[in-house]
């Protein structure tokens, strides 16, 4: 008998093959694997590696991974369907994420963890903590998967040796001034082109904690004592600004207004560029050209006012939202990724400064220009300080309202002093309306 | 009488077609909304809805993150005023709009024009000059990109050969006419509806010009054009909306590293959209944000009325005041 296809039975076929469909997805989900949504970089910083030892030690559980995005997160967010753990900044980001009541306040599992226990975290771990007023202080909301003190410098010593300048000192901080002048020295250029940069100063990370650096180096603050307002007015963010439109018009190095056209890595590894104010992170990166290795040489955080500070900028790690949908499988991932390990490879990559303060011995010495860093970075663990940002709003936004008034500033020949009401005038309608929000 | 009856026996026969049929034919009504509902649904889901959630989100405090937000009524709207940068983008995107949409009309009328002359390799002439078109634009900033480059682009390199001094062309303000010129390098798109206009127009009528005496502007002028302005009014409309939402080029113009954000895009490119963005995603302004948008709709609108209005006498629909006399003429009786 020859089964006749017509339209009612193609319809019927249909919707009972969407059935099955969906009753065999349905079953999936109920008697499956339990999906972990990490919104992280891969395999760049959780590698398939890290994942699959994961996977293989938690049977019952399957990571997915997201783009990392503001845009997705709050997306995500918004459709109350938030990640599961979350990539982040914690240096920047702690008081904003705590005052709006998004992130899981970790303390409970710390508290049961032997991976994780705080006696064994680095210092630079307590930047994940905020008790509603002082960050660094009360219960802790994510973790670092390494650091660097951000404001340091690496030389190329063949650009120093191409222009015939000396490079700086390994013991002793130079001071901002000294950089620019440095840098004046090295750069070369032909009109708009530039052959060799001077110098990249440690703005890269965040525009906002290179100026919160030079500003508290100085003894000052942009922010009021509550957070709540601030003001670029006050001498010391004015000295800073009116130092980075003198570095600006010297036009030794990249700004906003014009960035590197190939950016800093190329630049830097291309022998083109002097000194570039990257972090010990950098020391990744430099172990896959072997061809600069020779060439390359660490040194302390420039110093802007009378003390010497050298913060971290980020302090990029994980968190875990309160809406989250799998906490003790997140956390769970935080034992495996932080304590385990992909924290040992980590370390012994030479990407950053280990959270875990035992894993500091498994950074790489093997070869000249890796001990040369280790032994500058162990004399500035001493002067390790902690930037204070506000609950009340985020630092894309600083960064934002910044870049925007100094490209304004720059091209229109502004004073530091408009800037400064500028910035002001910008930032604390968006400080009001953040503390109308969270409080 | 004899329509009647006439009317009464197409009623009588559609009747019986209805009765007989078998299929989907027995269900026009249903057919038909069953066959327009994605496009409804998809037009209920994703612009009537953003819509009304874009005006209710220009009512709030919004920030796009926290929970709790509070209604502000029209505040953000009275804000906008004080905006010296909403004002700035305004205007800047003004400028944009007022050179790119004429000069990409005029331009792709004068390159319809000449390859719809019969010259030989004529098909390849209309491929070479539509390939740009076609190109996806991140393609074509890159390679502008490249171009323009200060330390290593072509162009420095050439000025060089010729002891000109280098030109930082991606910073203010060279970077807004590499913008226009990137713009006015996909204008094939522009040149294939002015083609398509072009081959509509009956040739006998640019012949009996041309036997009256007229020469070969007097025939584009009197007879092409006039036939044309409809196509070209298309394009003018079509052209406005696009260029004032332009935020893709001035983006990805701007050269972008990790201590710069999208407010770092040069003065002279801080087109309308790249403030609305920096709003959204930069600022987390979202209720503001939506209130730029829900002003650059109304304003959307009114351009294009104006538009019509401006070109009512000026538009040739070939059917001209005599034929609507006719017709209504022929309606009345």
């Amino acid at each position: 008998m020859a089964a006749q296809l017509n339209r009612r039975r193609f319809l019927s076929g249909v919707a009972g093959a969407a059935g099955v469909a969906a009753l065999g997805s349905a079953c999936g989900s109920s008697s499956g694997r339990t999906t972990l949504t990490i919104m992280g970089n891969t395999p760049a910083e959780i590698t398939d590696q890290d994942v699959a030892e994961f996977e293989a030690k938690h049977p019952d559980v399957k990571i997915k991974f997201v783009t990392v995005t503001t845009t997705l997160l709050t997306a995500m967010f918004a459709a109350g369907n938030p990640p599961d753990v979350v990539r982040d900044q914690g240096v920047p980001n702690t008081p904003y994420l705590v005052g709006r009541d998004l992130a899981l306040n970790l303390d409970p599992y710390f508290a049961k963890s032997t991976v994780l226990a705080p006696d064994k975290l680095a210092q630079v771990n307590d930047t994940w903590r905020y008790d509603g007023k002082v960050q660094g202080q009360g219960p802790r909301y994510g973790l670092a998967k390494d650091y660097s003190q951000d404001a340091m410098v690496w030389c190329n010593t063949k650009v120093f040796d191409d222009a015939g300048v000396d490079p700086p000192s390994t013991t002793d901080p130079m001071s901002y001034d000294e950089m620019l002048d440095l840098g004046k020295r090295l750069t070369k250029r032909s009109g708009a082109k530039y052959t060799r940069y001077g110098v990249n100063p440690p703005f890269d990370v965040s525009l906002t904690a290179g100026f919160l650096n030079m500003v508290a180096s100085s003894g000052g603050s942009i922010f009021n004592d509550d957070f709540s307002k601030v003001d670029f007015s006050a001498p010391e963010p004015r000295a800073a600004l009116e130092w980075y439109l003198k570095y600006a018009t010297a036009k030794v190095g990249p700004t906003v207004s014009r960035p590197f056209p190939a950016g800093a890595w190329p630049t830097f590894d291309g022998n083109q560029l002097g000194m570039l104010g990257f972090g010990y992170w950098f020391s990744g990166e430099i172990a896959t050209d072997p061809k600069i290795q020779g060439t390359m040489r660490f040194i302390p955080a420039p110093q802007f006012g009378s003390t010497r500070v050298s913060p971290c900028f980020s302090a990029t790690g994980h968190w875990i939202p309160k809406k989250a949908k799998h906490k003790d499988e997140a956390w769970a991932f935080f034992e495996h990724y932080f304590g385990g390990p992909p924290a040992t490879r980590r370390a012994e990559s030479g990407w950053g400064l280990p959270g875990i303060t035992t894993l500091n011995a498994k950074l790489p010495r093997g070869k000249p220009y890796q001990k040369q860093a280790l032994d500058v970075q162990d004399k500035e663990f001493s002067h390790y300080s902690v930037l204070k940002f506000s609950p009340y709003i985020s630092v894309t936004a600083i960064d934002a309202s910044l870049s925007q008034e100094l490209v304004k500033g720059l091209d229109g020949g502004l004073s530091a002093g408009k800037l400064a009401d500028a910035i002001n005038g910008t930032l604390n309608p968006l400080l009001q309306l953040g503390k109308e929000l969270i409080t | 009488m004899t329509t009647s009856v006439a009317s009464r026996a197409s009623t009588r026969t559609r009747r019986r077609t209805v009765e007989t049929s078998t299929g989907w034919k027995r269900y026009r009504a249903r057919t038909f909304y069953g066959f327009i509902s994605p496009w409804l649904l998809g037009f209920v889901l994703l612009t009537l809805f953003p819509l009304g959630y874009a005006l209710w989100l220009s009512l709030t405090n919004y920030d796009g993150l926290t929970g709790r937000y509070h209604y502000v009524g029209a505040r953000n709207y009275t804000d906008i005023l004080n905006d010296h940068d909403a004002l700035h983008a305004l205007t800047r995107t003004g400028i944009y709009t007022a050179i790119t949409v004429p000069a990409g009309i005029i331009l792709g009328l004068a390159l319809a024009v000449l390859v719809n002359r019969p010259i030989r390799g004529r098909p390849a002439f209309r491929a070479f000059l539509y390939l740009p078109a076609v190109v996806p634009i991140v393609g074509s900033a890159l390679c502008f990109k490249l171009l323009f480059n200060s330390d290593f682009g072509m162009l420095n390199n050439i000025l060089g050969w010729f002891g000109i001094s280098s030109i930082d062309w991606l910073a203010d303000p060279t970077v807004f006419w590499v913008m226009v010129a990137m713009t006015l390098w996909g204008v094939g798109s522009t040149m294939i509806i002015s083609l398509s206009g072009l081959q509509g127009i009956p040739q006998e009528l640019q012949e009996a010009a041309r036997v009256d005496g007229a020469n070969a502007w007097q025939v584009f002028r009197r007879i092409t054009l006039p036939l044309l302005s409809p196509i070209i009014l298309f394009e003018v409309i079509t052209g406005v909306i696009f260029a004032v939402q332009a935020f893709i080029p001035a983006l990805l113009l701007s050269v972008q590293s990790a201590s710069t954000t999208v407010t770092s895009v040069p003065q002279s490119n801080y087109l309308y959209m790249i403030h609305v963005y920096a709003q959204y995603f930069a600022y987390g302004r979202f209720g503001y944000a939506s209130a730029l948008l829900w002003v650059l709709f109304a304003l959307i609108l009114i351009l294009t009325l104006i538009i019509f209005k401006a070109t009512a006498g000026a538009v040739f629909y070939e059917s001209g005041p005599d034929e609507q006399v006719a017709r209504r003429r022929e309606q009345s009786r």
